[in-house]
């Protein structure tokens, strides 16, 4: 008993960057996707995949530079590949982004083009949580995809009049930073997902 | 003129195969010497470092209460027991102790973390009391709160990355829709106050409704106290439990001294081998060159001469044996520590085999001591060959 007592006291962690990775894998998959049949989980970070000069053009199509603890070039990405049998019917992945109260974990699921089909909050925090991880406001991205991003700006939450970004509604307009969040990570999300999965070399298609 | 060392080392040329197996086996019992010196130097050195940096040696708390977030996210957030914050005032006045602070735990279901909520676990710390205990805490940002701060917090550096915070940010604490200002990001200790959200202990007993309760007392105890005597004496107050770190750490090396000794036995075997290996290869070295050395003696070698010739060859196969052992412990330091990581029941922070000047040449001088005694019977063996005799048994 002892032993455990100190295990847990001096507990030494294994260091590295926080990744995002689903609470309960088995389980949040097959919510997204009912008729999966198995997934395969992949680990990406753009310090492997590309390093520096990925980094830097991840943050050149973001439109903003990574300053945060939890965007470093060595943070690990996890990307579910949602399978039917054989045949892939859809992806989800998740980025950690900074909110108003606290950390927000911005999920993705996608389909095999990278579509959105959903988009989902893991953890978010404040009094108004609920209203953001309501599958009505998640819902409301379904159908867009990096595309439909690229003239947003990250820095400002300036979205361009003729966008299909303005047909999503912020149901809690006092709180535009988290809002703003939303539309940041699932950018941030698009981005990688394109690296990692789609084109692999970083480039915009 | 060729010199005793010379013809030592051109000797043990001769066999280069024989040679090259024996400094190969005295090689390995060197490595596994140094690494195990080196590991009961750096594991005491990495345990009492951890237990120095939780800052307090005892923590009291209410009987049967978990004390520590791990616990008690394990038990789900329940469990928790409470003790009157005065009692503290009361452990101080025992000339044992030289510092109490109070500390509230509790946990915090965050519905909004995860499909069915998450627990988040805080502690709450006296200001004043609490950073003097964890001088060893250092921070990546900010510092410690103010002394009269009261919507404050201080993030471990996995809390802080969890919820992306930087100082100056806002934290709320869930469920109670409390904004607290970060005040500092604590450096990474590896340890679980990393992933520990500090707050000032009278916003949370504020916030939970637990004024004048603490969960638990850590008590930093005076140098030359005796701390069983103490923890005895604390056993004397009513319905509280005490957790020795001390006693804890006891056990820990009781149980890593059973692993010592296993591992000192096959370091003890690998020597004994080695040891027999150096007479045999001396010793057989010695017998085929009978006819050699009675011709030496018969042109006036004295057996001390003698005796010194064998000797060198002793001395040069342990002396470059062990410092290839020393070299292969240095390279393979980090992969015993893995390895012994793997084995032991319990592996503090830091570095676990910890090979210094001092350790290295102190194998060196065992390893060449065992050598030398070893290689005195075929020293004596070579030292008293009659030449007569060694050249007419060969011309037999």
């Amino acid at each position: 008993m002892l032993i455990g007592l100190m295990m847990m006291l001096l507990h030494t962690a294994a260091w590295g960057a926080v990744g995002c990775d689903l609470n309960e894998p088995d389980r949040d998959v097959k919510r997204f996707f009912p008729a999966m049949t198995n997934y395969k989980t992949e680990y990406f970070s753009v310090k492997r995949s590309g390093g520096e000069t990925l980094y830097d053009l991840v943050q050149q199509r973001y439109g903003a530079k990574f300053t945060g603890i939890y965007e470093t070039m060595d943070v690990p990405y996890t990307v579910y590949t949602v399978l039917k049998g054989k045949t892939i019917i859809g992806y989800i992945h998740g980025v950690n982004q900074k909110g108003h109260y606290g950390g927000l974990q911005v999920f993705l699921a996608l389909d095999p083009k990278g579509t959105i089909l959903q988009l989902y909050f893991q953890k978010m925090t404040g009094a108004y949580a609920g209203r953001f991880r309501d599958r009505a406001f998640g819902a409301q991205f379904a159908g867009l995809s990096l595309a439909d991003f690229q003239y947003y700006d990250v820095a400002t939450g300036r979205i361009p009049p003729n966008s299909k970004l303005n047909r999503i509604n912020n149901p809690v307009p006092a709180a535009a930073d988290d809002f703003n969040a939303a539309l940041r990570g699932a950018k941030k999300n698009l981005i990688l997902m394109d690296v990692f999965v789609f084109n692999r070399r970083g480039v915009a298609k | 003129m060729i010199n005793i060392y010379q013809v030592a080392y051109k000797n043990l040329l001769r066999k280069k195969a024989r040679s090259a197996l024996t400094i190969t086996g005295i090689a390995l019992s060197a490595w596994v010497l140094v690494s195990l010196f080196g590991f009961n130097n750096g594991y005491e050195q990495s345990l009492n470092r951890d237990i120095d940096n939780l800052g307090y040696q005892l923590i009291v708390t209410a009987k049967g209460c978990p004390y520590e977030a791990a616990t008690l996210m394990l038990k789900g957030g329940t469990g928790l027991r409470y003790l009157k914050e005065n009692l503290a005032n009361e452990i101080v006045k025992n000339r044992e102790v030289e510092q109490v602070t109070p500390m509230l735990m509790q946990v915090v279901l965050d519905p909004n973390k995860g499909e069915s909520g998450g627990l988040t676990a805080f502690l709450g710390v006296d200001p004043a009391s609490y950073p003097p205990l964890k001088t060893f805490l250092k921070f990546e940002q900010g510092s410690w709160f103010k002394p009269d701060a009261q919507k404050e917090v201080v993030l471990g550096y996995e809390a802080a990355e969890l919820e992306q915070r930087e100082v100056g940010d806002i934290y709320l604490l869930p469920g109670k829709n409390i904004e607290l200002k970060v005040a500092g990001i604590l450096k990474r200790t590896g340890t679980q106050d990393d992933g520990t959200i500090f707050v000032p202990i009278k916003t949370l007993q504020q916030a939970f409704g637990r004024t004048g309760q603490v969960t638990g007392l850590g008590i930093k105890v005076a140098k030359d106290a005796d701390i069983v005597k103490f923890e005895d004496k604390m056993y004397n107050l009513p319905d509280v439990q005490v957790v020795s770190l001390i006693q804890v750490k006891q056990t820990i090396l009781n149980l890593v001294g059973t692993a010592k000794v296993m591992v000192l036995s096959i370091a003890i075997i690998a020597i004994v081998i080695a040891l027999l290996g150096v007479i045999n290869t001396v010793l057989m070295s010695v017998l085929e060159r009978y006819q050699e050395i009675g011709i030496l003696k018969s042109i006036g070698a004295m057996p001390l001469d003698i005796f010194r010739m064998v000797w060198t060859e002793t001395l040069i196969l342990c002396g470059i044996g062990s410092l290839v052992g020393i070299a292969l412990a240095l390279l393979l330091a980090q992969l015993s520590d893995l390895l012994i990581r793997r084995i032991i029941p319990y592996a503090p922070s830091g570095v676990l085999v910890q090979v210094d000047s001092s350790l290295m040449l102190f194998t060196l001088l065992i390893m060449v001591l065992i050598g030398l005694l070893g290689g005195i019977y075929p020293a004596w063996r070579a030292a008293n060959i009659r030449p007569l005799e060694a050249i007419r048994t060969e011309g037999e």
